[in-house]
């Protein structure tokens, strides 16, 4: 499902150059769910993105679903993530201006579902979210608005389910709900899941750990 | 205390500046529209007042259509002053037609000037030399443009009346050229005896008699008034150099007064701006507002240090207006110069420069004012919790408006300068921010009911109706703007529409005026033979003055005051008629049977005049009919449709009352284009005292003047579409960081860069096409109401202009907001999302 080879990513920040990301390579098949764990700042997260296509690497190449994620353009990489990728951040990044259900619809909408409302309205009823469809995100508790990204980030069933510490903002109770929400589709949907964690606990869970420092994968298992 | 508020004051200023850009550009150009429309009012005035003696080409001046009673050196005599300090001449002028060859014809203003002509300032001519060189013994200086109309050089001649008048150059600069705006025709001088060789001057003519006096150094010219009115008889108006061209400075006050008012939208639509960046400010400045309070700062100093910090800013942005309105007032100048009669001296105005300061200042923080005052509801609990409720406003909290509107008034009166047109324009203003208002509540429930289809329109519009969105204020500045230049627009194409709409039917060809009694028939039957489409309409006319109301005479000390006392002096042009004239109606009392007629002597009042003279049905006037008190009843008022071309009276008699006054005949007479020509050289030629005034060409010449006044009023009303947009880019701006994140969230959902920028768009254009619709609305109310009781002509509407206003709204704000937003779609998700 996921290629990734010699991935080096470093950025420009105050003058000097930061060195994020060195030489990965990582290769993950169809259905798995991974565990890409390490202390912050170890460069889990920019892995992620990169993988999503949400920045360009320095350096090195990643395939998804057999498409060239590094060759594509900004606008063909946002249809590449409308067809294959849902990605749950830490900090939820609902649009503040939408409702839950229009958060949820907009992914639908974008792919021209005529049903997007409907469906929306039906992800968020299964994930006992069916009374707050209508309210603004700020109205919205932490684990409300996770469960919303979630819905969001499934609405399409894409073939990989990208989180990128997804229980970071919110107490063990609700975390434990959210990783569970996460498994049950990575299990009954199919699709790949890749968990950005650096809680150990919770990459147990995972059928396999890679773990990051200073940009470089020290262990994979 | 005080220490601190300005040290935060200070503080807060320090880190703002960029935030405070748009800001800082509605002030700029709000004020920069006020000191420049000031600056060039200023400039006029100072140049008039300059050049005021030489404007009236004398230090005191007699003006009337009779000439002088009494010798001017009496009148020097009786003002205690020797004859030979004082200087004196005679002018006389008169509309007259010019004829060069058979078929070549041309109305001039004819000028007839004394040795000593004139007595301030000097005439330029081409070639140069006294004046005693040039005119004289059938020599005459005339304007260029008489030249190419009769095809004719320096050194030919041509006829007026019964004379052969040879040219000797060409006038450059006439100093006290009465307001060239409104001049008939070029300029003929000549010298007086030439005058009475054109044998124009016959009983009734219009002649306009002045006589001018230059008084000796430091003579007192207005006590030289008061004696010399004092010994004349009504008619003859004196007046000083102080009083010159009456005429021109009324228009030029008008002008510059609706000019001034013009640029005050532009300030009160940035105000709107001004009220955006501060409401987002103070959203910003939520945590630290709290954090004072919790160490003990009461929302008084808090608020007096915002209002300074924000006052000066307001005057940095007044600042920067002032000196772009002293730049621009070069560009409103050649707009309008070409409508003086006077070289125009641009000078620096620190009058008007603090004036738009002030304006600047006091706009900034009327406005500020009102998002200021949610200091007070600021919970210092904010510190712990970020939900923590605002405290509840007041009871009323919109109590705190009316001191903003209040102020906001007394700007407006000031700029003005005159309660009524400030207290208009104060009213206007309330009621088109209140409609404004409410036509964005509207539309924005629109966005939200509305079910859109497709994805971007649904995203764009609900941009509209979310939380934290501006649309209100932008739909209201940008509606107030489009409102002001749409309204112009349809008032200029009404204005316009009035003198070119009309049928050949109903415009006359020509006014001819002087037509003596004896020419009434060979003169009817000339025009009947030159293709008159009917025949000539001859009405008979005698010229008066009024002498009495109810039998007391018009007093002499009222005679300074030009505005009120214009309806007692002026000339009235007097007419009899057996039925009422049509485009008239009576609405006071009713006309008179022949019965009536001949039972005494009545007439029919026009109702305005009526009003300023304050007489009634019943009351009884008394006309000065060149020496002969005619007495008569008011037997009715008048309605009369001005804008009918057709010979209009103030003042009708019944038949009978006048016979035996010394009388004339004007007639309107109809024809086709091509005729006109040959029928003035027709008559010209047959009949040469006989004035023809085409009136093809004087409404040509009133269309080029509001050319030139609407060019003026366009750059102006330009500043508050400009303002228009920056409150939109600025209230763009505060949502800036919002926008940014919607877009990259859209993306990682998987949206393009063409699909955030087609969300941008709809929105960009719901904007822009609500504020041009709900502006282009109230600007065809507006325009209808200035129509109806400004110009009391016909409301009209101007699909065309009404359109424009839509068009060129929802395109400006499309652009706008795409300028403003383009830079947003080119990010990357990842750095946004981490809060690079």
């Amino acid at each position: 499902m996921i290629s990734v080879s010699g991935l080096s990513m470093r950025l420009a920040s105050g003058g000097r150059v930061v060195t994020i990301l060195t030489d990965v390579s990582l290769e993950v098949p169809a259905g798995q769910f991974l565990a890409i764990a390490g202390p912050s700042g170890s460069g889990k997260s920019t892995l992620l993105g990169l993988v999503a296509g949400l920045d360009q690497p320095t350096a090195g190449r990643i395939e998804v679903a057999g498409v060239d994620v590094t060759a594509l353009d900004e606008d063909a990489l946002a249809r590449f993530r409308r067809d294959h990728v849902g990605y749950v951040f830490q900090s939820y990044h609902l649009i503040p201006t939408l409702t839950a259900q229009e958060n949820v619809a907009v992914p639908l909408e974008l792919a021209g579902r005529r049903d997007a409302g409907d469906r929306a309205r039906a992800l968020l009823a299964e994930l006992g979210l069916a009374g707050r469809a209508h309210h603004y995100p700020v109205q919205l508790s932490g684990g409300e608005q996770q469960r919303v990204a979630v819905a969001r980030a499934i609405a399409l069933e894409p073939p990989l389910l990208l989180a990128d510490e997804p229980t970071g903002n919110l107490d063990s109770a609700t975390g434990k709900q959210i990783i569970d929400l996460l498994v049950g589709v990575n299990r009954r949907l199919g699709c790949t899941l890749v968990l950005v964690t650096h809680d150990a606990a919770l990459a147990a869970h995972a059928d396999r750990v890679v773990t990051l420092r200073d940009g470089r994968i020290v262990s994979d298992e | 205390m005080t220490g601190f508020v300005l040290r935060l004051a200070w503080r807060e200023t320090r880190g703002a500046w960029r935030a405070f850009g748009y800001f800082f550009a509605c002030v700029t150009l709000g004020v920069a529209a006020l000191v420049g429309v000031g600056s060039f009012a200023d400039s006029l005035e100072r140049t008039v007042a300059h050049s005021a003696r030489s404007l009236m080409g004398g230090d005191v001046e007699i003006r009337s259509s009779q000439p002088l009673p009494v010798p001017p050196e009496q009148i020097v005599a009786a003002a205690g002053l020797s004859r030979e300090s004082v200087a004196v001449t005679r002018v006389r002028e008169v509309v007259a037609m010019a004829q060069a060859g058979p078929h070549v014809t041309q109305l001039v203003e004819l000028k007839a000037v004394e040795a000593g002509y004139p007595l301030h300032g000097a005439l330029l001519s081409e070639p140069a030399g006294a004046l005693d060189t040039l005119i004289g013994d059938g020599r005459a200086l005339v304007h260029e443009s008489l030249l190419s109309r009769l095809g004719l050089r320096v050194g030919d001649s041509f006829r007026v009346g019964a004379a052969e008048l040879t040219i000797t150059g060409v006038i450059l600069k006439e100093p006290d050229r009465a307001i060239g705006v409104f001049s008939l025709g070029p300029r003929v001088l000549i010298a007086a005896a030439d005058l009475d060789r054109t044998a124009l001057i016959q009983p009734g003519s219009r002649v306009r008699h002045r006589t001018l006096f230059r008084l000796p150094d430091g003579g007192n010219a207005e006590a030289f008034r008061d004696r010399a009115a004092a010994r004349l008889p009504i008619a003859q108006r004196v007046t000083t150099y102080t009083q010159a061209q009456p005429g021109l400075r009324r228009f030029w006050d008008q002008l510059t007064m609706y000019l001034g008012l013009t640029g005050l939208v532009a300030l009160m639509v940035g105000g709107i701006g001004v009220a955006v960046s501060v409401s987002a400010f103070m959203a910003d400045k939520q945590a630290s507002i709290a954090i004072m309070k919790a160490l003990g700062a009461g929302w008084r100093p808090l608020l007096i240090a915002y209002l300074l910090q924000i006052a000066a800013l307001g005057l940095g942005g007044s600042l920067l207006g002032a000196a772009l309105g002293s730049l621009i007032q070069p560009l409103l100048a050649p707009a309008l110069t070409r409508l003086l009669p006077i070289d125009l001296t641009l000078t620096f105005s620190t009058r008007a420069v603090l004036r738009g300061l002030a304006m600047g200042v006091g706009v900034t923080l009327l406005y500020a004012l009102w998002p200021l005052l949610r200091i007070r509801h600021v919970p210092p609990a904010l510190i712990l919790r970020r939900e923590a409720e605002a405290r509840r406003p007041g009871r009323r909290p919109w109590l705190a408006m009316v001191p903003i509107a209040l102020g906001l008034a007394a700007l407006a009166l000031w700029q003005a300068g005159s309660w009524k047109i400030g207290a208009l324009f104060a009213g206007g203003l309330a009621v088109a921010l209140g409609l404004l208002a409410l036509g964005a509540r509207g539309v924005v429930a629109l966005a939200r009911r509305v079910p859109w289809r497709g994805a971007a329109w649904r995203q764009g519009a609900a941009n509209l109706h979310r939380p934290g969105s501006h649309a209100g204020p932008v739909l209201v500045s940008l509606g107030l703007a489009v409102m002001l230049v749409v309204a112009i627009a349809v008032l200029e194409s009404g204005l316009r529409s009035q003198m070119t709409d009309r049928g050949p039917d109903e415009t006359p060809a020509f006014f001819f005026i002087d037509i003596q009694p004896d020419q009434a028939e060979p003169f009817a039957r000339l025009v009947a033979e030159h293709g008159a489409i009917a025949p000539a309409e001859l009405t008979p006319v005698v010229r008066a003055r009024l002498a009495a109301i109810n039998g007391a005479p018009i007093s002499p000390p009222e005679r300074t005051r030009r505005e009120e006392t214009w309806a007692l002096t002026r000339e009235y042009v007097l007419t009899w008629a057996k039925e009422p004239p049509r485009h008239n109606t009576v609405v006071a009392g009713r006309w008179w049977t022949a019965a009536e007629a001949a039972g005494e002597p009545l007439i029919s009042v026009e109702e305005e005049i009526a009003g300023q003279l304050g007489v009634r049905p019943g009351d009884r006037l008394t006309f000065d009919v060149q020496g002969v008190p005619v007495a008569a009843r008011v037997s009715n008022l008048r309605h009369v449709d001005w804008r009918s071309l057709t010979s209009n009276f103030f003042v009708i008699f019944s038949p009978g009352a006048l016979e035996g006054a010394p009388s004339t005949f004007i007639a309107t007479v109809q024809t086709r284009p091509d005729r006109e020509g040959p029928m003035q050289s027709a008559v010209v030629a047959e009949l040469p005292n006989v004035t023809a005034i085409p009136v093809r060409e004087v409404l040509e010449r009133v269309r080029g003047v509001l050319d030139q006044i609407a060019l003026a009023v366009r750059l102006v009303a330009a500043f508050s579409i400009v303002a228009g947009l920056v409150v939109m880019a600025g209230a763009l701006a505060i949502t800036r960081q919002q926008r940014l994140y919607q877009s990259v969230i859209l993306k990682v959902v998987g949206a393009t860069r063409g699909f955030v920028a087609r969300v941008f768009a709809v929105e960009y254009v719901l904007l822009g096409a609500a504020a041009g619709v709900t502006g282009s609305a109230l600007a065809a109310a507006l325009a209808w109401a200035v129509m109806r009781w400004a110009f009391d002509l016909p409301g009209r509407w101007a699909p065309g202009a009404l359109l424009a206003g839509v068009l060129s709204a929802t395109g400006l704000a499309l652009l706008v907001g795409l300028l403003g937003t383009r830079r947003l779609l080119g990010r990357r998700p990842l750095g946004v999302l981490r809060g690079e």
